[in-house]
C-alpha cells in the first residue's frame, strides 16, 4: 500500500513536472494565469516609500505578508509594526530575501511617500523587501474589503481600525491572518518557511 | 443697431448650444449620471462616536439616483473583466448580475433599463465609482445625506415613517421599480434612498459592528434615536452587516460619491 502511495506520489510529481516544462515555454500564458482567488487580480499602481511604482502582481511567486495601518497612529500601530517585524525575523535569515512585507496606509491624506520614507527609517525597516505603500483611497480600500481590514476616519482625524497581519501564498491567496495585537507569529512563520520550502523544491 | 445686438444674441445661444452639445457628446457619463452637492453638516448616527454627539460631514457630491441597468451594462462593455462569465471569484458571488439575461444582454423588456442594477458585489460598485472618478458614498455621507428630508407637517412624517416600516418589511427584491419613482427626495434632490433598494457604501460594515449581533436587544437600542429615521437606520445597519464585500443580492444596488475638489464634478453641480 505505502508503495502504491509513494509511487502515485512519484508519478504526479512528474506529471506536474511536464506540466511546468509547458508552461516554461509559453511564458505569457504563464504570466496571465492568476487564481481566480488571488488578491493580484487588484491591478492598481502604488508608490513606495522609495517613490517606486509597484503593483501587487509582481510579488507573485513568493509569500508576501501585508499589514494596514497609518503614520499619525502612536499607540496602536508601531505594535502592529513591531508585530510584522516578529513575524518577518522568526523566519530563517536565510528566508527572509523570499519575503516582502507591505505596509499599507490608509492615511492617503498624511501619509506621503516622504512621510512613508521617514516612518520606515524611524522604525528601523527602510530594508530590503520591505515597502511602506499608498495609493488612491478607492484601491486602498478594495485591498483592505479583501483582506477583511476594517477602517473609518473619525472626526479628530483619528482612524478606528482592524488589526490584522495577512500572509498571502505565492498565488496571491489569503494563506494566514493573524487578528489582534501581540498574538504569536510562530505557526504564521511556519506557514511562510512551508511556502518558501515549496517554492524552492519546484 | 437693434438687429445687431440680437444677432449677437442668437450668436451667443448658437455658440452656447454648440458647446453644449460637443460637451455632452464627449462626456456622455456626465450627462447621464446628475450629481448633487450635499453641503457639510452633521446628523445623529444610531452609531455615534460618543453618545449623543452629532456626526460632522464635509461636502461631497452624490449622484442623485442609483445607478441603473443601462449604466452598468455600459460599463462593463468598457470593462471587459467586470462581465459575468470573465469577473475572477475573488471579487464577487456566484450571482453576480444573474437577473440579467446574457452577460452583455440583460432583456431590458424584463429587467428594465431604468431601473437600479443589483446583484453586484461591494467590488463591482466601487470598480464602477472609481472608473467615474468617484467613489462609494462613505457610511455617514449616505446616512446624513438620507436624513436631510423636509417634511410639511407632523402629520406628514408620520405617514412617512409608517410607510417606510412598511417597505422595510416586505421589500421586494424581483419587482424592483425605476429610479426616481419613488418620489421619495431629500431637499438637495437626493432621489430613492428610501423605498427603493438598499445601496453599498464604502465602509459598509461600521468597525463596531463586531460587537454588534442581530438580536432582537440591539435592534431596541438602535431604534432609541427616535425619529423617523431610526427605524428604517437601524434596520439598514444590521442588514448591512450580513453582508461581505462579495455579496450579491437582488434588494442592494449602489450610487456613487465624488470628493468636492475633483475637477471633473465642480463642473456640473446641480443645486
Amino acid at each position: 500500500m505505502k508503495t502504491l502511495l509513494i509511487l502515485s506520489a512519484l508519478l504526479l510529481s512528474s506529471l506536474n513536472l511536464v506540466a511546468q516544462h509547458h508552461h516554461g515555454k509559453d511564458a505569457t500564458l504563464k504570466a496571465e494565469k492568476v487564481s481566480e482567488h488571488s488578491l493580484y487580480h487588484l491591478d492598481a499602481e502604488w508608490v513606495t516609500h522609495r517613490n517606486e511604482s509597484i503593483s501587487l502582481s509582481q510579488f507573485k511567486g513568493e509569500p508576501v505578508v501585508i499589514v494596514m495601518f497609518y503614520g499619525n497612529c502612536t499607540q496602536v500601530c508601531p505594535i502592529l509594526i513591531r508585530d510584522t517585524w516578529r513575524l518577518y525575523s522568526a523566519l530563517d535569515k536565510s528566508m527572509r530575501t523570499s519575503v516582502n512585507v507591505l505596509a499599507v496606509s490608509f492615511d492617503t491624506e498624511n501619509d506621503t511617500p516622504e512621510v512613508l520614507k521617514k516612518y520606515a527609517e524611524y522604525e528601523q525597516l527602510d530594508i530590503e523587501g520591505w515597502h511602506f505603500v499608498t495609493t488612491k483611497d478607492v484601491d486602498i480600500r478594495s485591498l483592505a474589503m479583501m483582506l477583511g481590514v476594517q477602517y473609518v476616519k473619525k472626526s479628530d482625524g483619528e482612524f478606528a481600525h482592524s488589526n490584522l497581519v495577512t500572509v498571502l501564498d505565492p498565488e496571491g491567496k489569503v494563506a494566514v491572518r493573524v487578528e489582534g495585537l501581540n498574538q504569536p507569529m510562530a505557526s504564521a512563520a511556519q506557514s511562510i518557511e512551508e511556502m518558501i520550502k515549496s517554492i524552492s523544491i519546484q | 443697431m437693434r438687429s445687431q445686438k440680437n444677432i449677437h444674441r442668437l450668436k451667443n445661444w448658437a455658440l452656447t448650444g454648440i458647446v453644449g452639445l460637443l460637451v455632452s457628446l464627449l462626456n456622455p457619463v456626465m450627462a447621464q449620471q446628475e450629481r448633487v452637492l450635499i453641503p457639510a453638516g452633521s446628523f445623529h448616527s444610531i452609531l455615534p462616536e460618543v453618545k449623543g454627539e452629532p456626526i460632522s460631514v464635509d461636502s461631497f457630491y452624490i449622484d442623485k439616483t442609483a445607478v441603473t441597468n443601462e449604466d452598468f451594462l455600459a460599463f462593463i462593455q468598457e470593462n471587459e473583466n467586470w462581465q459575468r462569465e470573465k469577473v475572477p471569484a475573488v471579487f464577487t458571488a456566484q450571482n453576480y448580475l444573474q437577473h440579467w439575461q446574457e452577460s452583455l444582454n440583460p432583456g431590458f423588456d424584463k429587467i428594465g433599463e431604468n431601473r437600479p442594477v443589483t446583484h453586484v458585489s461591494w467590488f463591482a460598485a466601487n470598480a464602477y465609482c472609481s472608473d467615474k472618478g468617484g467613489r462609494l458614498p462613505t457610511l455617514n455621507e449616505w446616512e446624513y445625506s438620507a436624513q436631510l428630508m423636509d417634511f410639511e407637517s407632523i402629520q406628514e412624517m408620520n405617514r412617512f415613517s409608517t410607510e417606510l416600516i412598511g417597505w422595510y418589511s416586505s421589500v421586494d427584491a424581483k419587482n424592483t421599480k425605476a429610479v426616481g419613482s419613488t418620489q421619495i427626495q431629500n431637499r438637495h434632490g437626493v432621489q430613492d434612498q428610501f423605498g427603493l433598494i438598499m445601496e453599498w457604501v464604502e465602509d459598509y460594515k461600521p468597525i463596531i459592528a463586531d460587537e454588534l449581533s442581530l438580536d432582537c436587544g440591539t435592534v431596541g437600542r438602535l431604534q432609541q434615536l427616535g425619529n423617523i429615521y431610526s427605524y428604517a437606520a437601524s434596520i439598514r445597519y444590521i442588514t448591512r452587516m450580513s453582508f461581505n464585500p462579495k455579496t450579491t443580492t437582488g434588494m442592494v444596488g449602489f450610487r456613487c460619491a465624488y470628493n468636492i475638489d475633483h475637477p471633473e464634478s465642480s463642473s456640473n453641480t446641480q443645486l
